[in-house]
């Protein structure tokens, strides 16, 4: 803002670049502690008062690789890889077609689409159950990456439309005229253009299926377990795993802690379904 | 980056040049496989509810036709209104205290702060990672008598001694909040403070000859540019806090008794406990309707007022 900008800064701008900081600080120390939870011994972890210093062990990390949790982020990665690659494919151009075209009824499409991606995903899991126990889809790979399609395929369109309509028309318009047909256009004009808008896009899908956790948890099971699943198995009628569950729980933000910072003002776009141009 | 005045004052963006439009099917063989899947995946589930709801369906078997029974018998359900009770209070409480320290943490931010660019993806941790993965954070924090600030700050203080507060039915509903506050903050902070870049500068350059204070800039020009993006940001914020399922799941699973079943955590129960399967739809169909009233204020809102779809 001018005010800021107007004024010769110097104190100022330490001041509010150390409260920033020491905000940021307190907001991410309980990820801090579940970090430390990961090589923390049990012993030091229940102790009273709060031990800060203790000797790192792999205990948990051991554990965690004999239950074969390496499985299930094959199985996240797997998963989410698939249902991104099919939100691109059939959502790219849906999303062009609708920051470009006159359609009938776009106004009710578009409800359409925002109330696919709003819906309140307890609402859709349990037709979702009967169906797919009626289809035999229950547990299987498949039938988890059309359940994903209903807000990320609905997310992709929304958001890559407002990617679309900020690109030039009069480029395409220019092709046009020259004779190029309209899958040349869109290849060779729009698809560059458009290649970081997909790119964030498709990256916030991946992050929303990575992160997705009942859908999974009710229409998966035994053969298509993700990582976020398997986090609540760990409360054992032996007790809580609590480590275990640590070293689990910081492999899932591993992905998150990249995507943040490549994706950087793209979030907020994403986020408020591009009402905000961040 | 795209300055608010720019998308405030030009027209929608330019829907296709007559060279573009000479094949009308053209438009909808693009939008039809999408279109296609999200009947299937999206508009079959919700008709199929809606049939289940007018149904007798218990333990996974549908049989008779009952009309508006399910519904009746939900109305009559005092454990329904008080899920509608929980998710009031939780969203009437957790919302405004995002929102205000989400704009408060905006405007600091917008101070001449340096390492935006490190500070920015940090703060978007918390709303970023999954839900689950908050929940089990916070479970660590708050557990028991060892969790970090269970002991050092609850029991220190003689705020909860002995239990988990997620244990305890007077504070599971505020620490579900407070968790809340936590994960959501940082979304509003951060999206407020893209609409903060994106103001004119005009409006401060003649307000500052006019002598005017940093705090009647932002009561006059900053807010008043402002309105509709806080509304927008505050309406999303608002419909998603109404479905929270995943952290209270994990932290309370509606518990302790009831005191934080919120309508999605007793649908999920109705489903997957009780296999009352025709009322639990009919719950899942009025939040549904629900939520699509929501969607479409919030469409309009930020169609007409924002410009941005």
């Amino acid at each position: 803002m001018a005010e800021a900008s107007s004024r010769p800064e110097g104190s100022r701008g330490i001041l509010w670049t150390s409260v920033t900081v020491v905000y940021a600080l307190i907001m991410l120390f309980p990820i801090y502690w579940m970090a430390t939870m990961m090589v923390k011994p049990n012993d030091a972890m229940f102790a009273r008062p709060t031990q800060f210093l203790f000797a790192p062990t792999l205990a948990h990390f051991e554990y965690v690789l004999a239950q074969g949790f390496h499985w299930y982020l094959l199985t996240s990665f797997l998963l989410c890889t698939v249902s991104t690659a099919l939100v691109v494919i059939i959502g790219t151009p849906a999303a062009y077609a609708f920051a470009r075209f006159e359609m009938r009824a776009k106004d009710d499409l578009f409800l359409f689409i925002l109330g696919s991606r709003m819906a309140p995903p307890v609402c859709l899991v349990i037709p979702f159950y009967l169906i797919f126990a009626k289809v035999g889809l229950l547990d299987t790979f498949l039938g988890l990456t059309l359940a994903y399609m209903t807000f990320n395929l609905s997310f992709y369109i929304w958001v890559l439309r407002s990617f679309c309509r900020d690109l030039p028309v009069e480029l395409e318009e220019a092709a046009a005229l020259e004779g190029w047909s309209r899958p040349q256009i869109f290849r060779r004009v729009v698809f560059p253009l458009l290649r970081n808008g997909i790119v964030a896009t498709a990256v916030l899908c991946f992050i929303f299926a990575w992160n997705e956790f009942l859908f999974a948890f009710m229409l998966g099971g035994r053969a298509v377990q993700t990582l976020p699943v398997s986090i609540p198995k760990l409360i054992t009628s032996q007790g809580v795993r609590w480590g275990e569950m640590a070293v689990v729980g910081m492999t899932a933000l591993i992905p998150v802690l990249i995507v943040v910072f490549i994706l950087q003002r793209h979030i907020v776009r994403g986020l408020t379904l591009g009402a905000v141009k961040g | 980056m795209t300055r608010a005045s720019d998308r405030m004052t030009t027209a929608p963006a330019p829907v296709s040049a007559p060279v573009l439009r000479e094949r009308r099917w053209y438009p909808y063989l693009l939008i039809a496989p999408s279109m296609i899947m999200l009947v299937v995946v999206s508009l079959v589930p919700f008709l199929y509810a809606i049939y289940l709801s007018f149904h007798a369906a218990k333990f996974g078997r549908v049989t008779d036709f009952i009309g508006f029974d399910n519904y009746a018998v939900l109305l009559a359900d005092p454990r329904f209104w008080n899920s509608i009770g929980v998710a009031a209070t939780f969203v009437v409480i957790a919302v405004p205290i995002e929102f205000i320290l989400g704009l408060i943490g905006a405007l600091v931010l917008n101070q001449n702060v340096r390492g935006r660019s490190l500070l920015i993806p940090l703060l978007f941790m918390p709303t970023m990672m999954a839900p689950i993965v908050v929940g089990l954070l916070w479970k660590i924090m708050l557990a028991g008598s060892w969790g970090f600030l269970s002991y050092n700050v609850l029991e220190r203080f003689n705020l909860l001694e002995g239990t988990s507060v997620f244990a305890s039915s007077d504070y599971a509903l505020y620490a579900l909040i407070f968790v809340d506050i936590w994960q959501w903050t940082p979304f509003m902070m951060l999206a407020f403070f893209a609409g903060l870049q994106a103001l004119p500068l005009g409006p401060y350059r003649a307000a500052a000859v006019d002598g005017a204070n940093p705090l009647q800039m932002f009561f006059h020009i900053t807010l008043p540019l402002m309105t509709p993006l806080l509304a927008v940001i505050g309406l999303l914020r608002f419909i998603d806090a109404f479905k929270v399922f995943d952290t209270i799941y994990i932290l309370t699973g509606g518990g302790p008794g009831i005191s934080t079943e919120t309508p999605s955590i007793l649908a999920n129960k109705m489903t997957f406990e009780f296999w009352n399967i025709g009322e639990a739809s009919a719950l899942a169909v009025l939040v549904w309707i629900a939520f699509f009233a929501f969607c479409s204020i919030f469409y309009q809102i930020a169609k007409k007022k924002l410009n941005a779809f």
